[in-house]
């Protein structure tokens, strides 16, 4: 409860806004319920933060980073239904290899398909792995809506973000659901560290940022040095005699291109951006030297083929094992995969990378411009515990800026965080069909489909548009009116049906706004339900106006 | 206030900038005598495309009289008896063929060795750069082609005016000018079964924002909702292509369409945006077929659809193409490219001074690389970015533009039509 005195005494003095705050300017124990569940939630619940105000806001907040201590029965049940989490990397990697050859096999055969490309999808294996596409998708919607482990499913958004991989680049899409349960989840919470080695060993990410195929200049696969040594036309002379001359060529020419697709050299994406955008940021002064040696240094670092399974393999033939120097650090020749080790702890312990990573936790958490204040205690705090993440955050959360009334119901929802709080806010059901994920998608988000690696942005600008706003009420709309097919809507939770305006208004605004909706969005629904005969259609109406109003698509 | 009557307030820039609000008024009375008199086409139009990810410019426009271009390009460079030959040295990559007819009437050039004085090879800092129109200063807010909009209020101003197609509104036209976002022309406003309740609903939302919202949320639902009012009148489900023209699949092929929609509807628009990904070949970019070739593919195919289908309106029109920098000379291990710094951009309408690659060519000697690596930049992104504004669009100062950097007219690579 330190939290709470502390806020009260550092905020009286702020500027106050209308309606919202006590008349001192300090946040009443229902706003300070109703910021941590818009902040470190996906959106309260109805009357959610009611029961956060009896339950205690700092006990919730300290109960929320540390979530294996938080019952979660609902989110297990749910997700016993979603067949992708019964599967291993090699089972999904089979469906999509399947997929792929049954596309080849059918525009081998059926001219139809080669006209129209479109046909070739449709074959079971295809829409087979469509439904597993569609299931990882929804999958990130259920649980951000079902879990108690909230602020669990928002660093899970978060790290995904900032850790960003394509689902739509070749193996990635059988590798992404296990970069989400094994490298992101877990470390959620976790060391730094710990993660960004995580994320580093990925298949995902080394395929995605193809450091893959990064090998030391002139280092050839010992298969390839096999194909390379045999003579001409690649087959014993004993055996050359009973073949056709045509298909010896032909098989040459095959041998030929095999090698031609060989990896010969560096690839220095993924070293870049995990200066620029995983650790250091992109003014930490580091030089394309230093992207260099830092893809030399990772030289080998890859992936076994699909068909065994995609998992991180060492190749000590790609590794270039000289002697290199990144940020005047010398790593001296002779090492294998220990140095890129070495590396990631380096970067994980830069001054750059604790204030670039803080600082975009305050972003997140506080303000798309976050007070430098907050940042140096998210970095002093990281300093403190070695970067334990969730002492990171608990200095946020405790640190003045957090609770300082200009950062309240500041920051606008990016489409996820819309969404998945409008379901909250009527107490949807979903299923496991990709409905809200498609609606998720259709507002400008598609889930792991951000092609670059920078992820999805955070602030205002970045989504706020005319067509996104209408898209939105569209949303707001739909999900209110039970027209989402497996989306289970249960408008009671907020108040019975009813012509009667303002009965309508005070449960919504009580129920899903802690009481912060303004007097002239109250009035405005009041005024548009004044013809409503039928209590079903105006119930529809006032929620569906209230979410895709301007106030909900704040937090 | 109605729809209609607000529509008619806003699209009253000319009487605001009678009115004198605009500062900028009498300076520009003093600039407008350093650009040489142009004639101007009555509404002219600039449609911009950015290549995301960094285009491999030497494979787009190929230097293919360059045996060095062969040389460091063993396994992907374009073999010269594929490249559609353009003058001799330079040529257009095979999948860029549709544009050919488009060099030879003169209205397409290219310009290479462009790009950024910025030296990053972040794609993010790069392309923030292009869109601020600012290298090096990342805190301008704005971007260059909303400023454009900011201080040129000649314009007829409607919420037309610039418009970007996809979910978000990109960082050239973020600012305080309106621009609107547009995913898709057709599924544009509110969806309703009947026509009354989807006017409730206008109104109901068009009434909540109006007093609940502020900043951003106010002035983009204002504009939605104007768009959303004039649109109902052009039905874009109707739209037919004329001439012929078929326009790729995908979402290039869909944006292009729907741009040249909008421009014959005469709705205002003077500024159009789209986004053109998938240009990072880091790994297998292909030669004459491939990875960059498909995305080449589309890219020609979408510019000669958009071209046919505008027909005689092309005379108002100039499509302009960009990326954030280029790609190594040399080929990488894994037959991609890794990124470099000048690039190549194509410019294609009525206005054009076309036929021709334009911008002095560094040549691909290791001394006059930039950093040892890679095609030095000779022209400044913001030279042809501001030409484009002054000689097309009429701009009469661009000092606001581009602040800190006032393109000089006679540094003009000469890419419109004086």
């Amino acid at each position: 409860m330190v939290g709470i005195i502390l806020v009260g005494l550092v905020v009286s003095f702020q500027s106050v806004g209308p309606s919202l705050r006590r008349s001192d300017g300090s946040l009443s124990p229902r706003d300070s319920a109703f910021h941590v569940l818009n902040r470190l939630a996906y959106g309260p619940r109805p009357g959610e933060a009611d029961s956060v105000v009896r339950f205690g806001v700092m006990r919730w907040v300290d109960q929320q980073l540390d979530p294996r201590r938080i019952h979660n029965p609902v989110l297990a049940e749910r997700e016993r239904q979603f067949r992708l989490l019964d599967m291993s990397r090699d089972d999904l990697a089979r469906v999509y290899l399947e997929a792929q050859r049954a596309r080849q096999e059918r525009l081998r055969i059926d001219s139809v398909a080669r006209a129209n490309p479109e046909v070739a999808d449709k074959t079971p294996e295809a829409l087979r792995a469509q439904r597993m596409a569609g299931e990882f998708q929804e999958l990130a919607v259920v649980r951000a809506a079902l879990s108690e482990r909230q602020l669990e499913e928002v660093m899970v958004d978060f790290w995904t973000n900032h850790f960003n991989i394509f689902f739509g680049k070749g193996a990635d899409r059988f590798l992404a659901p296990s970069y989400i349960e094994r490298t992101i989840r877990p470390n959620a919470l976790g060391k730094f560290e710990d993660l960004l080695i995580a994320t580093a060993e990925s298949p995902a990410m080394l395929f995605y940022l193809d450091n893959a195929e990064s090998v030391a200049p002139g280092s050839v696969p010992p298969a390839a040095a096999r194909l390379q040594a045999r003579t001409q036309f690649g087959i014993p002379p004993r055996r050359r005699l009973f073949l056709d001359p045509e298909r010896m060529m032909r098989a040459d020419s095959l041998r030929q291109r095999a090698l031609q697709r060989l990896p010969k050299g560096l690839n220095e994406n993924y070293a870049r951006e995990l200066m620029e955008l995983h650790t250091l940021g992109v003014d930490a002064g580091y030089t394309q030297q230093d992207v260099i040696n830092v893809a030399r240094i990772f030289t080998g670092w890859s992936l076994e083929r699909p068909e065994q399974g995609a998992g991180f393999v060492f190749n000590e033939w790609a590794h270039d094992y000289g002697e290199k120097i990144v940020l005047g650090a010398t790593f001296p020749e002779g090492h294998g995969r220990d140095e890129g080790l070495r590396l990631l702890k380096l970067l994980a312990r830069e001054h750059a990378t604790m204030h670039h990573v803080s600082r975009q936790l305050c972003a997140r958490f506080v303000a798309d411009d976050p007070p430098d204040g907050c940042v140096d205690d998210a970095v002093a705090a990281w300093h403190r515990s070695g970067g334990d993440i969730r002492e990171v955050l608990r200095a946020i959360f405790h640190g003045p800026d957090f609770w300082a009334p200009p950062n309240v119901d500041a920051k606008l929802k990016t489409p996820l965080e819309f969404v998945v709080s409008a379901v909250r806010a009527i107490a949807a059901d979903p299923d496991t069909s990709p409905r809200l994920a498609q609606v998720v998608a259709r507002l400008g988000e598609p889930l792991y489909q951000h092609v670059a690696p920078d992820g999805y942005p955070e602030r205002e600008e970045d989504w706020v548009n005319s067509g996104a706003l209408l898209a939105r009420m569209n949303a707001a709309v739909a999900l209110a009116s039970g027209k989402l097919p497996g989306v289970t809507i249960n408008l009671d939770t907020i108040a019975p049906a009813s012509a009667d305006p303002d009965r309508l208004v005070a449960a919504i605004d009580d129920k899903i706004f802690a009481g912060h909706l303004s007097p002239h969005t109250k009035q405005v629904i009041r005024d548009q339900l004044a013809d409503v005969r039928d209590p079903e259609q105006a119930r529809i109406l006032a929620v569906g106006l209230a979410l895709g109003g301007p106030e909900f698509q704040k937090q | 206030m109605t729809i209609s009557r607000r529509v008619f307030v806003k699209s009253g820039g000319l009487a605001l900038f009678s009115l004198g609000l605009d500062p900028l008024f009498l300076a520009r009375a003093a600039y407008a005598a350093d650009y040489p008199a142009i004639q101007r086409s009555d509404h002219p139009t600039l449609v911009c495309l950015f290549q995301r990810g960094a285009v491999d410019g030497l494979n787009m426009i190929v230097p293919h009289g360059d045996g060095l271009y062969y040389r460091e390009r063993p396994r992907i460079a374009i073999p010269a008896k594929d490249v559609v030959d353009l003058n001799g040295y330079f040529g257009l990559h095979p999948s860029l063929a549709a544009l050919k007819p488009l060099w030879d009437n003169k209205s397409l050039a290219a310009v290479h060795a462009i790009g950024s004085p910025d030296s990053t090879r972040s794609h993010f800092d790069a392309q923030d750069y292009m869109e601020s129109g600012t290298p090096g200063v990342k805190a301008t807010a704005d971007g260059w082609l909303n400023r454009y909009c900011q201080h040129d209020r000649e314009h007829q101003n409607t919420p037309f005016r610039a418009v970007a197609f996809g979910p978000q509104l990109p960082r050239v036209l973020a600012g305080s000018a309106p621009s609107l976002a547009i995913d898709d022309l057709q599924a544009f406003g509110l969806r309703a079964p009947q026509e009354a309740v989807r006017d409730r609903l206008t109104r109901a939302f068009e009434a909540l924002y109006e007093g609940s919202a502020t900043g951003l949320l106010a002035s983009s639902s204002q504009e939605g909702f104007e768009a959303m009012q004039m649109l109902k009148q052009v039905n874009p489900g109707q739209y037919q292509p004329a001439n012929g023209a078929d326009y790729p699949r995908g979402r290039l092929g869909r944006s292009l369409l729907q741009i040249a929609q909008l421009i014959k509807a005469k709705l205002g628009v003077q500024i159009a945006f789209a986004d053109v990904s998938g240009w990072d070949t880091h790994v297998n970019q292909g030669a004459s077929e491939g990875q960059l070739a498909a995305r080449l593919k589309e890219l020609g195919d979408g510019l000669a659809a958009f071209a046919r289908d505008l027909g005689e309106q092309m005379r108002d029109v100039v499509v302009l193409t960009m990326s954030e920098f280029g790609r190594t000379i040399r080929e990488n291990g894994n037959s991609g490219t890794d990124h470099g710094h000048a690039t190549a951009m194509l410019v294609l309408g009525g206005t054009v001074n076309g036929g021709q690659v334009l911008g002095k060519w560094p040549g691909l000697d290791p001394d006059k690389r930039f950093e040892g690596r890679d095609v030095a930049v000779t022209t400044d992104f913001r030279d042809l970015f501001g030409e484009i504004l002054a000689r097309h669009l009429g701009a009469g100062d661009l000092a606001p533009v581009f602040p800190g950097y006032t393109p000089d007219p006679t540094k003009f690579l000469g890419a419109i039509r004086g």
